[in-house]
């Protein structure tokens, strides 16, 4: 089979998934067809173990989420199986006795698809709505629920953020397949040393600014958390309450977004050509939107210890809103910069933010976008 | 045996035409589609049993979601018309 040498830009979005084609040089590029038309794509992944495979998080409004996967590219897709909830067992039974009680939970939104490490070629997470975490090992044949996550004693103190109750980033140590890492909102990160059987929360040193006790072990409202590739015991965090890195496998935090004054924010990445860099799109903590008026990145330079603004603030004028799944960076040297906003621009950087794109192309408010980079040679 | 109908965007799902049912109630009825169509599980309720807030069934013309929901009895009843209710943005 030829190496498909095409780079794509998956985008989820209020009313459905774009694949957007281009290649390495990254400066032409084709919206392709919407699929899933009217329904909210939380998030859309390629799965690089088998190239081709795509996941989308759809949730219809009407019809409730579902999990659909394309095996060519995004050219058609296919529902797999939905995972069950502990309580959808007893459904019948609940059913039967009938209503008037009132009903147990069930799930809210699909979150986020991440594929296994190269080792579990069909393993798969899934993060969900309320506060939930599935895997699969037969590529979404079937869902098993991370009862330690799904029922931890904890939960009852759990709070959802604005966005719900999301299972929300969900990050694989590269070095070893029982080493993962969740985040929820409004609870924080945990990490699991025993491939799931056991978390233990990991958000020393992370201020909760909404809470009594401004540094608990959980509470705090963590949005986004990106690895750094290059070096797997390094995250950096966009919390409600600011920009945060971690050199310890999450066992403490370093704030290190004051110097940009309100370092509220959704979303962060990492390229992996690019060692100790991180990708911020800095918000008001008011409006959620860049309250400057315009559009701005902000680069983390980890080895430095400084921050660099990569988008000259004449560029792009405007209040933009990004989501938590809305920036991604390639596998390309120099990365390329992919930002989605909530009023469906997408912003492109193929020179790791020395110059702009915007895709002519209105896209309904994007909440995620990821890549599909094109295959080795 | 009453006749369920399904509106086109859920005819994806189900049954593209007229489908008669044997059950007792709206519950049952549920049940039976979902057997005979597994992609409508979960479609119409959700994993607690509960039908899915912008889902309306009617029993012979009247809107039961909000009231007896799927305990509704369906003794007698001649059709079940199921809907998506008027939402969006």
């Amino acid at each position: 089979m030829a190496k498909d040498r095409k780079l794509r830009i998956l985008v989820g979005s209020r009313k459905g998934t774009y694949i957007i084609e281009g290649d390495a040089r990254r400066k032409q590029w084709k919206v392709g067809p919407v699929a899933h038309a009217g329904s909210e794509i939380y998030h859309v992944v390629a799965d690089p173990r088998h190239p081709g495979d795509l996941y989308a998080a759809v949730n219809n409004t009407f019809w409730g989420p579902a999990i659909q996967r394309s095996r060519d590219w995004g050219k058609t897709w296919k529902e797999i199986a939905t995972p069950l909830t502990p309580n959808a067992k007893a459904r019948k039974a609940e059913v039967a006795a009938a209503v008037g009680s009132p009903p147990k939970w069930a799930i809210n939104n699909l979150w986020h698809i991440e594929p296994g490490l190269p080792s579990e070629s069909n393993t798969l997470y899934l993060g969900a709505d309320p506060h939930l975490l599935f895997r699969t090992t037969d590529l979404g044949a079937s869902w098993e629920p991370i009862e330690s996550i799904n029922n931890h004693p904890d939960k009852k103190n759990w709070s959802p953020g604005a966005g719900g109750a999301c299972l929300h980033t969900i990050l694989l140590d590269p070095r070893d397949a029982r080493r993962l890492y969740v985040g929820l909102s409004a609870v924080g990160t945990f990490r699991s040393e025993d491939g799931g059987e056991t978390w233990k929360p990991t958000n020393k040193g992370v201020e909760a600014p909404f809470l009594p006790n401004k540094f608990p072990e959980t509470g705090q409202c963590v949005h986004d958390v990106a690895a750094d590739t290059a070096d797997p015991d390094t995250f950096y965090r966009q919390d409600h309450g600011g920009m945060y890195v971690s050199h310890d496998r999450m066992e403490t935090w370093k704030r290190i977004g004051k110097p940009l004054g309100d370092d509220f924010g959704f979303t962060v990445a990492s390229p992996p050509s690019s060692p100790g860099k991180a990708y911020f799109v800095r918000l008001g903590g008011m409006a959620r939107t860049t309250d400057e008026g315009y559009f701005q990145v902000h680069e983390w330079n980890d080895k430095t210890r400084k921050w660099r603004k990569l988008v000259s603030p004449k560029a792009f004028l405007g209040h933009f809103g990004v989501h938590r799944e809305g920036i991604a960076t390639d596998s390309l040297d120099p990365p390329g910069i992919y930002v989605g906003t909530t009023t469906g621009q997408l912003f492109i950087s193929p020179d790791a933010g020395k110059t702009w794109q915007l895709i002519p192309f209105d896209f309904p408010g994007i909440h995620s976008v990821s890549i599909a980079n094109p295959m080795a040679k | 045996m009453p006749e369920v109908h399904l509106d086109s965007w859920l005819r994806e799902f189900g049954p593209r035409g007229k489908e008669k049912v044997t059950a007792d109630s709206v519950a049952h009825m549920i049940d039976e589609l979902e057997a005979r169509y597994p992609r409508l599980r979960f479609k119409i309720r959700d994993e607690s049993g509960r039908l899915r807030q912008y889902v309306r069934v009617f029993v012979d013309g009247e809107d039961v979601s909000g009231t007896t929901g799927v305990a509704t009895p369906l003794a007698g009843a001649r059709s079940i018309d199921i809907l998506h209710s008027i939402a969006g943005g």
